[in-house]
């Protein structure tokens, strides 16, 4: 029989009477890169630390390979853990904080040596190894503690907002090397994050916490194409909601507009819900199963695409529309112009109201 | 442009009372000690080194060196206990912890007599460990225990481990509970992440809690004039004894000179490491 790496089981945590984590059930497979994403105080940090072995378990258990690690000492866990403030040893400078982990584990110096050396030059801190983590940036620090934690090559590597104190430019060349990395050392990275695209870009899979507990798990294009609930579908990217009615087989939007769906949803007739539409489903003057009028009131200009945003009589927030570079090149509405939208039924998802 | 002058304006009173007050003094027995001490006891205007020299003669200079062992000896057993009631109260939760330092601290705001005399009490033949200790049965003969060195040792510490407390608990309540973990996390044990995180970084509260006590015993008088009995001399009683009784005013500088160039040199010392480790650049840890 194989195990699953890891598999977290009915987790509960609780401070006093704060339910922090609740009933999480996972497992995680070998090699998987895992995104934990949340909003703030949604359980992800506790999650990791239950998993790093700082807290313990109100109920439920941890297995790594079929073995329970739920009553081991944080060193005894082959697990490693990067704090969201990096902890780096201040009193070290970097070799030192680097080969921290392997004199720990009585590895003879020439060894540990040519290990650091090894990681120093993978990480592109050679040149820094004598500093103190007090000359470094930000974005150097976070090596280095992404350094000392891989040096010790754990079956799973926790990393809490690894990337969270870093600038948006560095931030999306790290989110590369860091998938990098991943690869190159095969190790399973669960990582924290609240940047939704960050976990769209970099995850294999992504559960989505609320309150303490997984709201759904699934990998990115499950999540952003069928997201299960309407906080999710709100939670991930850019989403419009219309307010609408059941009818039968189709949905009854405001001032008699009828919105169609491929999907259907165990509601009884006449019950309220809300119809949820892709920016980049909805298409510009295309006539669709769906179509509907609007104006433009304003658009946002974003490089590679441009988001339009249009009033409809269907909701109080305008509806966005993405439009692609190379389309609005050809064909850019204006603002306070009318323009038609049209949408097939397979993208409209429906969600009880 | 003007320059402000009112940081001037505001330290000058303390800078005036520091000046009459501490350098004077300080610089009158410095050249009080380079005097011969009159026939009567009064002092004769001519200069000599005999005094300095008396300093180091080997009866002097004995009780010079017992002075440090017993001030070396409080410091250090008082840098054990505070440091560990210290680390105690800085793993309490938050809010606890100024309660259990002000009680930590209580003994500070009574009269340091009136807690010597308190050991006194305890200590004393007919005392309460005496009573105590024959009330749970034994009868043999106890150890003399007042005027005894172990027992100016003991009110040195009580009276100064206030100091250590403080003195280590500002490092430790400012260190990063992560950083303990990310030791554990890499896999040392509480003990190898006391040693080699915990311990470095707020080895600086040792160093001043020692420093502190150390000057404040090496010079003190009164726990040995009480606790030690009357012919248990530390290098205070001598200097005291000097002014006071043998009227030998230019001796008792002299002793005071090289007292006072001890207790400098140390706290210029404990300036400098604590300079050095708040600029982070004092232990290289390994
Ligand atoms: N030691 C603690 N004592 C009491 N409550 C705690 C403790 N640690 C966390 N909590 C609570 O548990 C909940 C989850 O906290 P957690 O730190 O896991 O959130 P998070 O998802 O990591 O948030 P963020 O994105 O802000 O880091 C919060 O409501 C928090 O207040
Ligand atoms: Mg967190």
């Amino acid at each position: 029989m194989t195990y699953p790496l890891l598999s977290i089981q009915q987790v509960e945590k609780h401070f006093g009477n704060v339910s922090a984590v609740s009933g999480v059930t996972l497992d995680v497979q070998e090699n998987e890169f895992f995104a934990l994403l949340g909003a703030s105080g949604s359980g992800k940090t506790t999650l990791l630390r239950m998993l790093a072995g700082f807290e313990a378990l109100t109920a439920g258990d941890i297995l790594l390979e079929g073995t329970s690690i739920a009553q081991l000492p944080p060193n005894r866990r082959p697990v490693n853990l990067m704090f969201q403030s990096y902890a780096l040893f201040p009193h070290m400078n970097v070799a030192k904080n680097i080969a921290y982990g392997l004199e720990m584990d009585k590895l003879p110096k020439q060894e540990i040596n040519a290990e650091v050396e090894k990681i120093l030059d993978v990480v592109q801190l050679t040149q820094l190894a004598k500093r103190k983590p007090e000359q470094l940036s930000g974005g150097q620090r976070q090596r280095v503690a992404l350094a000392r934690a891989l040096i010790k090559r754990p079956k799973v590597l926790l990393l809490d907002e690894p990337l969270g104190a870093l600038d948006k430019k560095l931030r999306s060349d790290m989110q590369l090397e860091l998938k990098r990395l991943q690869h190159e050392f095969g190790i399973t990275f669960i990582m924290v994050t609240h940047d939704q695209e960050e976990a769209l870009v970099m995850a294999d899979r992504i559960a989505i916490m609320q309150d303490g507990g997984l709201l759904q798990v699934g990998t990115p294009n499950d999540i952003y194409e069928r997201p299960q609930t309407r906080f999710a579908a709100d939670f991930i990217g850019v989403m419009n909601f219309l307010p609408v009615t059941l009818s039968g087989d189709t949905l009854q939007a405001a001032n008699g507009i009828t919105i169609t769906s491929t999907q259907t949803i165990d509601l009884p007739n006449g019950s309220a819900a809300v119809a949820a539409i892709r920016p980049e489903r909805l298409h510009v003057d295309t006539q669709l199963d769906n179509n509907l009028a609007g104006d433009v009131v304003n658009i946002a200009y974003h490089g590679l695409d441009l988001l339009l945003h249009i009033k409809t009589t269907l909701s109080d927030k305008p509806i966005i529309s993405r439009m692609t570079a190379d389309v609005a090149e050809r064909h850019c509405p204006t603002i306070g112009q009318q323009i038609n939208l049209g949408w097939s039924a397979k993208d409209t998802r429906i969600f009880p109201a | 442009m003007k320059t402000d002058r009112r940081p001037l304006v505001l330290i000058s009173p303390a800078l005036l009372w520091l000046f009459g007050l501490m350098v004077v003094p300080c610089l009158l027995i410095l050249v009080v000690a380079f005097f011969r001490r009159g026939v009567y006891g009064g002092i004769e205007y001519t200069w000599t080194l005999e005094n300095i020299a008396l300093v180091f003669d080997p009866l002097y200079f004995g009780i010079f060196m017992k002075s440090a062992a017993i001030a070396g000896l409080a410091a250090g057993i008082a840098c054990v206990l505070g440091y560990a009631a210290a680390y105690a109260i800085a793993s309490m939760p938050r809010r606890h912890q100024p309660m259990l330092l002000f009680f930590a601290v209580l003994p500070f705001w009574s009269n340091y007599l009136v807690r010597s005399y308190a050991w006194i009490v305890l200590l004393n033949r007919e005392g309460l460990i005496a009573n105590l200790a024959r009330w749970i049965g034994f009868d043999g003969e106890l150890p003399k225990m007042l005027y005894t060195e172990p027992a100016v040792v003991i009110g040195l510490i009580y009276n100064y481990l206030p100091f250590v407390i403080l003195s280590c608990y500002a490092p430790l309540s400012r260190l990063n509970p992560e950083i303990a973990e990310a030791s554990r996390d890499l896999g040392a044990s509480a003990w190898t992440t006391f040693r080699r995180i915990t311990l470095p970084r707020t080895v600086v509260g040792i160093a001043t809690g020692f420093v502190f006590v150390f000057v404040l015993s090496i010079g003190n008088f009164v726990t040995p004039a009480l606790l030690g009995g009357g012919q248990f001399q530390m290098i205070g009683n001598l200097v005291y004894a000097q002014f006071l009784t043998a009227n030998d005013w230019p001796f008792g500088a002299a002793l005071s000179m090289v007292l006072i160039i001890i207790m400098l040199g140390l706290l210029l010392l404990q300036a400098v490491i604590t300079e050095r480790a708040s600029g982070g650049k004092a232990y290289t840890d390994g």
